[in-house]
């Protein structure tokens, strides 16, 4: 008997699910169910037992795992439908969450609105007491500011407290003496304590991380709750474990205590995927959606992290895996504005009423409307034929913009195509060359249904030679769960110098996390030898007040003397790296520590596996269709290629088309794509 | 192909390049950002990058300070004025503000791109460093009468060849400069900058050739001006004219600065004109502005009541025509005339003045006044830090209180508005960074209630605090525009709150401190400062009540001032914290005051 794995990741038209049983894996999509997401779940794991030819029970009875990657508290956010929270804060300072870092805004635009904080100023009480940046305290705490503080909660009413003040950091007696006191009087009130949750110095971030959490605590273990009651009682006994935004898997019991870590869980599985999909030490992984557009990178075969993640009006304040998303998507509608630019998004025509090209009734012409148009979507195999285009109302609607712009309807619609690749290049410029990154260096992986008709010019506009189409395109980030570790890491600020290493305190504190990090995993039931150990440092010249992080590696979990020149070079080389300069006698400040876990083992064995196709095959021709190409301004008529379920090494050149079910691969002149056994396409470009 | 001609240039091609571009200089400000040292770089970002063509027209500029940003041809042409030798791998530096910078702390780095041996480009970088020499340890001298007094100037040098340091023009800094180190890293930040930019310029050049790359650029620059051009169109004809004053700067101006905009539209030409010239001669003191600062702010104050998104390059500028006078204050100052505080206060009001002339078209066009703010919030703060042992001499401004925004038709002001000049960017400082790096406690820091300009539209409020040294004593400087003359509303709307800033003595007692001025501070005395709140728009007795309630309950206003001022009733909710609109009680109160 066959053991299934499982990875289901829900987003917020679809519900991806990816299901191997060793041998054979399978890609099924079931709508998605805000609010009541645990619906789209279960549908998506009918959908999955259907094709293994199982009943439900029978399908369950034999999985051995499940990961979720989830929207709920994406979803929750940015629909404002959290808890309601209470802040406790340090007196003198209520209005951290209303002032921030400053939002960005652009300078010369004052038709905007302020935004509200997170917390409103009446749902947030200061207390006094007083600790410095050193750790001295320079006022007691007021207790009964704290009780105060309590009974305002419960009268307003609140779900939940968050507790944040200054500098608990560095010296955490008084926020741990508020959570005491706030249990005390209120037990059944969920409390975040900040430097339990997000130790980093920087009140704003840490404070609006503790708030975010706080406000989740209504959300995501209730629904963690249903979602584990409703798969338990259909049938399942295996191990559910839900991905986090550190690109790695948590118990439930454990997002449910921290479910900030739920934030963006399921395209942070994207990454992970790309990661088990190619061999490659530099990667940037896109995926394009309805509405939005992915992105995120790889460097050296690691996951890059980010401490500015933006949510709503807000930064997120906890360090996560930078994945970035913009407004780019297939529903992005095109406009021309007043000067005659072409614009296309942010504005989408989202689900309803979609794409003009859908015949909901859109009217407005979006990029799926344009590539219809161009011929490289074909309108009676769209989703394998389950959803006919109308060609007709996808050309009126890209008429309206090239009226306004003097061209032809194709040329406009070409117009509109290569600006929304624009759009995705600035995203995808974003998060590699403000990180340093060339991104002709790197190997794309390109994930998303509606990505690969886009992303050979994309490869070629970027001066990308390399890219892969990926067989579970179409649900990269729920394959990333399949692929994925238990992964949690430990933070700790400890301010120190290369000029003075403070080397017992560093060893102190490493030993601590270490520790933390270990029972972390022990919870987690990961066996002592899959159990796997990073260190990181966070650090600056003096003087500066950003840090970069850089990895290093102590003998046995300690540091020696011998140690310290090593990891100021590994900082010098970082900062030379990302700024281009560096100062080898410069005064390095080592800031926060870190310690993350991971759990290799729990790794599914054999679940990235499938049988390999058989070699030596062709892609049979399902046809010719015309499709306009840029470059010759003009349509031409190109062979078009049945992509499902291709066999090894078929050899495409371009220009052609691979249709399948759920893509439309566009390969150029001088493109060519090569299948592998696993049933992934490898695109070379010769460059240009 | 692409067409060449700036009217039929590929439109896809134009959306490409000008995206990368913007790219090319968010790339260059994070790391000015990232690797500077000086806390108001690093953490309120005062700086800013931008690129301009060989011959010295603006292309792009991407979240930058407005101020920085709005002349920089003016900071450029001098270096093909001076040298007939530019070439590969020279960097240039500058802060003259007779040589096109706004003032002597906005050092600029300049490097020109050459692609086959063909300069093409200026990429720039502008921060706002801490400390420039001058007899105190201030950037902000407002009776410096004339440049002598403000320190070390880089009179548009060459400091580097061959992309490395002239150790000999470095020197110079490293001496004459606080805290050199501290400079010495802020300017190779700027190297850094300017060096990335540098190289991603040329491979741009390099995948897509000369000529078109010179031919996009013509069309950017049609592209902007066709843009302003448009927006131009769409106001009405007239002139208007707008006078504000800065505050009385003791032997310097004894009744303050009055400063006037007259701003033209001629709609069907699609021009705007700014005329300045009807304004005092320089001052005998620092607050004369730069004529980068008059020329810059002139299309600043026209930016702001255009389309946020239209390209702020050579080519919408060209719409916006400058008249300014030799030797005004607000104009073309006379060496060595001082202008150490060209980039702010009379600065502000400039900006002012000219967004406000706006207003007076009536509604829906304009702002208010936005607060000017240098208040001690901003203050330039040296002292010694002992705190790890060794004793270390320090010398930053910080950033930890902003000023108020004006509102708008439509909307309150923005509330980490700062100043005219900023355009809204600068960063908040962290309380925990500032505490981290210097030996002073940040006590307070809140919004100020009852400080908005009320107005349909609020002016945003002040920002209130206090601050003090945890080790020795320490000096504060500041130059407070606004403790007199107050951000005044617009079309019925009301002033905002005065800044305001005092001393609180050892034994608690309060003293109110003069607006241009040096305080020291003895351990266990703190200051106390307040910024400027931003002017309202509208009638306040026209705004929508629930905004009122909303203002009430955070903490923006007081339940009388509701009454009062807004003509809103308003009662607490059942839990007694929750604030409530008596709707039949405002109709009344505002029905009988109609």
């Amino acid at each position: 008997m066959s053991q299934y794995q499982v990875s289901i990741d829900i987003g917020g038209t679809f519900t991806d699910c990816v299901v191997s049983d060793g041998s054979r894996r399978a890609v099924v999509k079931a709508p998605s169910t805000p609010p009541a997401f645990e619906q789209g779940f279960m549908d998506a794991l009918a959908l999955a037992a259907r094709a293994f030819d199982a009943d439900l029970p029978g399908f369950l009875a034999r999985t051995a795992r499940i990961v979720h990657g989830t929207t709920v508290a994406t979803n929750a956010l940015v629909e404002g439908r959290t808890g309601a929270v209470g802040l406790i804060c340090t007196a003198g300072h209520p209005d951290v969450l209303t002032l921030r870092e400053a939002p960005r805004k652009r300078a010369f635009d004052w038709r905007l609105d302020y935004p509200r904080p997170f917390v409103p100023r009446n749902r947030t009480v200061e207390v006094r007491g007083r600790i410095d940046a050193r750790g001295n305290e320079i006022a007691p705490l007021a207790e009964e500011d704290v009780r105060a503080a309590v009974d305002h909660f419960r009268r307003c009413p609140v779900d939940a407290i968050a507790v944040s003040l200054l500098w608990s950091v560095v010296e955490p007696a008084h926020e741990r003496r508020v959570g005491k006191i706030v249990r005390a009087l209120w037990p059944e009130v969920p409390v975040t304590l900040s430097h339990t949750l997000n130790p980093i110095p920087r009140e704003y971030r840490r404070t609006i991380a503790t708030a975010i959490d706080a406000a989740l605590h209504a959300i995501v273990p209730a629904y963690l709750g249903r979602l584990e009651g409703a798969v338990r009682e259909a049938g399942f006994g295996g191990t559910l474990l839900v991905a986090n935004c550190q690109g790695g898997m948590m118990t439930v019991g454990e997002i449910a205590a921290r479910p900030i870590h739920a934030v963006m869980s399921g395209p942070t599985l994207a990454p992970i995927a790309a990661l088990a999909l190619s061999e490659e030490p530099d990667i940037v992984v896109i995926d394009m959606g309805g509405t939005t557009f992915d992105v995120s990178a790889i460097r050296a075969r690691s996951l890059i992290r980010t401490t500015e993640a933006p949510i709503n009006d807000d930064l997120l304040g906890l360090p996560k895996i930078d994945v970035r998303s913009v407004g780019a998507g297939g529903g992005s509608i095109a406009w021309v504005d007043s000067g005659g630019l072409l614009r296309v998004g942010p504005v989408s025509a989202g689900a309803d009423p979609g794409p003009a090209a859908y015949g909901r009734g859109g009217t407005r012409p979006t990029v799926t409307d344009a590539n219809l148009v161009l011929g490289l979507l074909d309108p009676d195999y769209f989703l394998g034929g389950r959803l006919p285009l109308d060609t007709d109302a996808a050309h009126a609607a890209v008429a309206t913009v090239a009226d306004a712009l003097g061209l032809e309807v194709a040329e406009a619609a070409y117009a509109i195509h290569v600006t929304s690749n624009e759009n995705m290049i600035a995203a995808i410029e974003d998060i590699t060359v403000n990180e340093g990154i060339d991104p002709r260096e790197s190997f794309l992986v390109a994930g998303g249904g509606a990505t690969a008709c886009h992303i050979g010019e994309m490869a070629q506009a970027l001066g990308i030679e390399r890219f892969m189409v990926p067989g579970v395109a179409a649900g990269l980030s729920a394959f990333g769960g399949l692929v994925t570790d238990i992964r949690g890491e430990e933070t700790a600020t400890l301010h120190t110098s290369n000029r003075h290493f403070a080397l017992d305190a560093v060893n102190r504190t490493l030993a601590a996390l270490h520790e933390r990090a270990r029972r972390f995993l022990e919870r987690a039931g990961v066996p002592e030898p899959d159990r796997r150990y990073e260190y990181a440092f966070q650090a600056r010249y003096k003087y500066q007040s950003w840090e970069i992080e850089a990895p290093f590696a102590p003998a046995a979990g300690a540091l020696t003397e011998a140690d310290v020149p090593a990891l100021s070079d590994a900082f010098h080389a970082m900062h030379e790296r990302i700024h281009t300069i560096r100062e080898d006698d410069g005064e390095v400040e080592f800031t926060t520590w870190t310690v993350r876990a991971i759990g290799t083992g729990s790794r599914a064995a054999a679940a990235g596996e499938q049988a390999a196709a058989p070699a030596g095959g062709r892609l049979p021709e399902r046809g010719r269709r015309a499709v306009y190409l840029g470059e010759e301004r003009a349509f031409r008529a190109l062979p078009a290629y049945d992509g499902n379920a291709p066999p090894a090494g078929a050899e495409i050149a371009g220009p052609a088309l691979i249709d399948s079910d759920t893509t439309t691969i566009l390969l150029l002149a001088g493109q060519r794509a090569r299948t592998d056994a696993g049933g992934n396409f490898h695109i070379d470009t010769g460059g240009d | 192909m692409a067409e060449t001609t700036p009217e039929r240039f590929d439109p896809l091609l134009m959306a490409v390049l000008s995206r990368r571009l913007e790219a090319i200089i968010r790339e260059m400000s994070n790391t000015v950002m990232r690797a500077s040292r000086s806390a108001v770089i690093t953490n309120a970002r005062d700086m800013s990058c931008g690129i301009l063509t060989y011959d010295h027209r603006l292309i792009c500029v991407e979240e930058a300070m407005p101020i920085h940003v709005s002349a920089l041809e003016l900071t450029t042409r001098p270096i093909t004025a001076l040298f007939d030798d530019v070439k590969e791998g020279d960097a240039f530096f500058n802060n003259s503000p007779y040589h096109g910078v706004t003032h002597h702390a906005d050092m600029t780095l300049c490097v020109p791109v050459f692609a086959d041996g063909e300069p093409l480009f200026w990429v720039l970088s502008r921060s706002h460093h801490a400390d420039v020499g001058a007899p105190e340890p201030t950037t902000y001298l407002p009776y410096a009468a004339t440049l002598y007094q403000e320190g070390v100037h880089f009179p548009c040098v060459r400091i580097q060849e061959n992309r490395e340091d002239k150790a000999d023009i470095v020197r110079i800094g490293l001496q004459k400069i606080r805290a050199p180190h501290v400079w010495y890293g802020d300017y190779r930040a700027q190297v850094g900058a300017c060096r990335i930019g540098e190289r991603r310029l040329k491979a741009l050049v390099a995948h897509y050739g000369n000529e078109t790359v010179r031919a996009f650029v013509d069309a950017w620059m049609d592209y902007g001006s066709r843009r302003a051009e448009a927006a131009i169109r769409e106001l009405p004809a007239g002139t208007w004219r707008y006078t504000c004053s800065h505050d009385p700067i003791p032997g310097v101006a004894e009744d303050g600065i009055p400063i006037t905009a007259e701003v033209t539209i001629e709609p069907e030409d699609g021009f705007i004109t700014v005329d300045l010239r009807d304004n005092p001669d320089c001052v005998p003191g620092g607050v004369n502005l730069s004529e980068a600062c008059a020329a810059g702010s002139c299309r600043i104050g026209v930016f702001y009541n255009l389309d946020p998104t239209i390209p702020h390059n050579e080519g919408s500028a060209s719409r916006i025509r400058v008249k300014l006078r030799d030797g005004c204050v607000v104009g073309r100052p006379t060496f060595p005339a001082g202008t150490s505080v060209a980039t702010t206060n009379v600065n502000d009001r400039l900006i002012n003045a000219v967004q406000c002339c706006f207003a007076q078209i009536g509604a829906p066009h304009g702002l208010a006044e936005g607060g000017g703010n240098m208040s001690a919030g901003l203050g330039v703060v040296s002292g010694i830090d002992d705190r790890d042992g060794a004793p270390v001499p320090y010398v930053n401004q910080f950033c930890v209180g902003l000023s108020g925004g004006p509102g708008t038709h439509g909307h309150d002001g923005w509330l980490t508005y700062e100043a005219p000049d900023g355009g809204g960017v600068l960063v908040i400082d962290s309380i925990e960074i500032d505490e981290a790096q210097y030996s002073i406690l940040m006590e307070e820091r809140r919004i100020a209630m009852d400080t908005m300009g009320a107005g349909r539209w609020n002016g945003a409020p002040a920002t209130q605090g206090a601050y003090r040294s945890l080790a020795g004593p320490v000096s504060v400087f500041y130059c407070s525009d606004g403790d007199l003359n107050p951000a005044q509303g617009v079309l019925g709307g009301a002033a905002g709150a005065p800044s305001l800033n005092r001393k609180r003595e050892a034994d608690g007692s309060f003293r109110t401190l003069p607006s241009f001025h040096e305080e020291r501070l003895a351990p266990g005395e703190a200051m106390h400062y307040r910024t400027v709140a931003g002017g309202g728009y509208g009638e306040p007795t026209a705004r929508d009540p629930a905004a009122v309630a909303e203002d009430v309950a955070r903490g923006w206003l007081s339940i009388e001032r509701a009454l009062g001022v807004y003509r809103v009733a308003l009662v607490r909710a059942a839990n007694g914290i929750d604030i409530v609109v008596d709707e039949e009680r405002t109709r009344l109160l505002r029905a009988w005051e109609g």
